[in-house]
């Protein structure tokens, strides 16, 4: 009897590319609203943070981002002081071990707890859900989204919906798992009740800023392909902006200036003629970051760059795949247009 | 997929998507999933109209010549003989029963009790549930998972359970599993009276392979069977 694979129709990622201006930027009141920080913004959970300028570094003065590494029960989490400060008053961000296709893995963001569970937890643990995967399995075993909004104020102790939300991690999620936790609020409480579960303390230092040299490449879209609305021109100067940008980004020999290889190795050839050189500086985080911190990275990077200069941004959310590609944003300040950018989204469906 | 399939299904889309949006929506969405449109199993010889009009007239003529005639459904409600009582459905005047229950388990399991496995399975596969402590714990359907009490009927396609605070609730026993425990004395032997049963016996019953009557399920022999859906 030969038991059917799990069906899985290949969504290729798809690329966003968007140009468009930025208003002022008030460092005391951050934008939310207009493009490119809604987009930001929705990202989920940030992995990798880079940024790319010409010339030298600036000093940028956010206090880089730390998180903590701790194992708790889903149980720990839904009660006493944990729940009170972290969950109802405070703002955190929480991610715990798993793939989301393959065990059973828990997302809180914002006050929501999302958990993706296999068909016999869901089955076991009583709890209202939806299908999550690919869509036309019959018969054959789907996956299971649960989702529960903690900050509403039903989800008490002693209201029927939280009960079973407390009975099902107490009978069936009741595991102890690795977390990532983040708090975004400003504050920390005292005494912090997430000392009682041991975390480790990270901080994710900016990476080493890479000086690079390399070969001179316009960073601005012409203003012929705008003025006329040209699209295939726009997605071919934008394709090969973004292909230079990953290049850089992955401190790749091919960018450098007077970079000389064998035709039958690589025939890449940087956009724009290659003579003379020009100083590229990269600076890179990797951990658990949250969109806020992002934010606030671009409003400095926005209001301190000089006017003239360009720089780049590259923000990746974790892997949620096999092919281990997560949702991406990549914005670029043109030189010579300081209020204006160009934006990639990389979307990879499920 | 024909060709000529093909070009009908681009386009029908080509009527509401601009044909850039029509490539993409094939090629991701339809072209490589498949289409179920009959179920594959049981064979489709095994349900023609014809064996199933034949099996029917059958059956009639069998239940017609029963004497006394057996009561129709619609009698049987209206006469309310196996309905619980109004004032019967109070969760204390079942624990005896219980009480009852966990005796004759423990007398018909005997020594496996303490030891489980194939012949336990063999003897609880006819044994009688009324009076069980139950608890639903595993379920299609979110809302039954918890339900836990003593059996007060155990009928063809549902369990009827009286819980402590709730009254008596109706079980569905299709893609459910109920969790029975029986309180096992010390193996040592009942040598105090006041001594706590130090063990407890729980075995799960899956639903959907129980729905026959509790009085057929006696004579019932039941065979190992792969189950893809657990």
């Amino acid at each position: 009897m030969l038991l059917k694979a799990p069906p899985s129709v290949y969504q290729a990622p798809k690329c966003f590319v968007t140009y468009g201006s930025m208003g002022h930027t008030d460092t005391k009141q951050l934008p939310r609203r207009s493009k490119p920080w809604s987009t930001l913004m929705g990202l989920g959970f940030i992995h990798r943070e880079i940024y790319e300028m010409l010339r030298h570094h600036l000093v940028v003065e956010n206090p880089p981002p730390s998180y903590y590494r701790v194992t708790m029960s889903l149980e720990q989490v839904l009660q006493g002081d944990f729940f009170t400060e972290y969950i109802k008053r405070g703002n955190i961000l929480m991610l715990s071990e798993g793939t989301d296709s393959v065990d059973n893995m828990f997302t809180l963001r914002e006050g929501v707890l999302t958990m993706y569970l296999d068909k016999e937890t869901y089955e076991r643990a009583g709890l209202v859900g939806k299908p999550h995967g690919a869509k036309g399995n019959r018969g054959l075993k789907p996956r299971w989204v649960v989702s529960y909004d903690l900050r509403s104020p039903s989800m008490l102790r002693g209201k029927k919906g939280f009960d079973r939300l407390v009975y099902a991690s107490k009978k069936v999620l009741n595991q102890p798992l690795a977390w990532l936790f983040c708090n975004i609020a400003e504050s920390t409480p005292h005494p912090d009740p997430l000392q009682q579960h041991y975390p480790a303390k990270f901080t994710s230092s900016p990476g080493v800023a890479e000086v690079l040299e390399v070969s001179p490449v316009a960073i601005s879209v012409p203003s012929s392909t705008l003025a006329e609305g040209d699209r295939p021109d726009l997605e071919m100067v934008a394709s090969d902006l973004y292909e230079w940008l990953s290049l850089i980004r992955l401190e790749s020999p091919r960018v450098r200036a007077g970079d000389h290889v064998d035709p039958y190795l690589s025939r890449y050839r940087a956009p724009g003629d290659a003579s003379g050189q020009m100083v590229v500086c990269r600076v890179s985080w990797q951990g658990f970051i949250s969109t806020q911190w992002v934010r606030g990275l671009l409003a400095a990077l926005v209001t301190k760059c000089p006017p003239q200069a360009w720089f780049s941004l590259n923000a990746t959310e974790f892997a949620k795949n096999i092919y281990a590609t997560g949702n991406e944003i990549s914005l670029v300040r043109p030189q010579g247009a300081s209020d204006e950018y160009l934006m990639w989204e990389i979307k990879s469906t499920e | 997929m024909s060709n000529a399939g093909q070009q009908a299904t681009r386009g029908l889309l080509a009527r509401a998507h601009s044909p850039d949006s029509v490539n993409r929506i094939y090629s991701e969405k339809i072209q490589y999933r498949t289409l179920h449109l009959r179920p594959s199993s049981p064979p489709p010889a095994a349900q023609s109209a014809r064996t199933a009009r034949r099996k029917k007239r059958q059956q009639e003529k069998a239940k017609k010549k029963q004497r006394p005639a057996p009561l129709s459904a619609r009698e049987r409600r209206r006469l309310g003989l196996h309905d619980v009582p109004r004032e019967g459905q109070k969760y204390e005047t079942y624990e005896p029963l219980c009480k009852l229950w966990m005796g004759y388990m423990r007398e018909i399991l005997g020594r496996d009790i303490y030891t489980g496995g194939p012949n336990a399975a063999a003897t609880l596969a006819s044994a009688e549930f009324h009076g069980a402590r139950v608890e639903v714990v595993r379920s299609r359907c979110p809302g039954r998972v918890g339900i836990a009490g003593i059996v007060v009927r155990d009928r063809k396609f549902v369990m009827e359970i009286i819980t402590r605070k709730r009254g008596v609730k109706m079980v569905p026993k299709e893609g459910t599993t109920f969790r029975l425990t029986v309180e096992a004395p010390a193996p040592g032997g009942e040598e105090t009276s006041g001594a706590p049963d130090s063990k407890t016996f729980v075995f799960d019953v899956l639903g959907d392979q129980l729905m026959v009557r509790s009085a057929d399920r006696a004579n019932r022999k039941f065979k190992g069977h792969f189950l893809k859906n657990l």
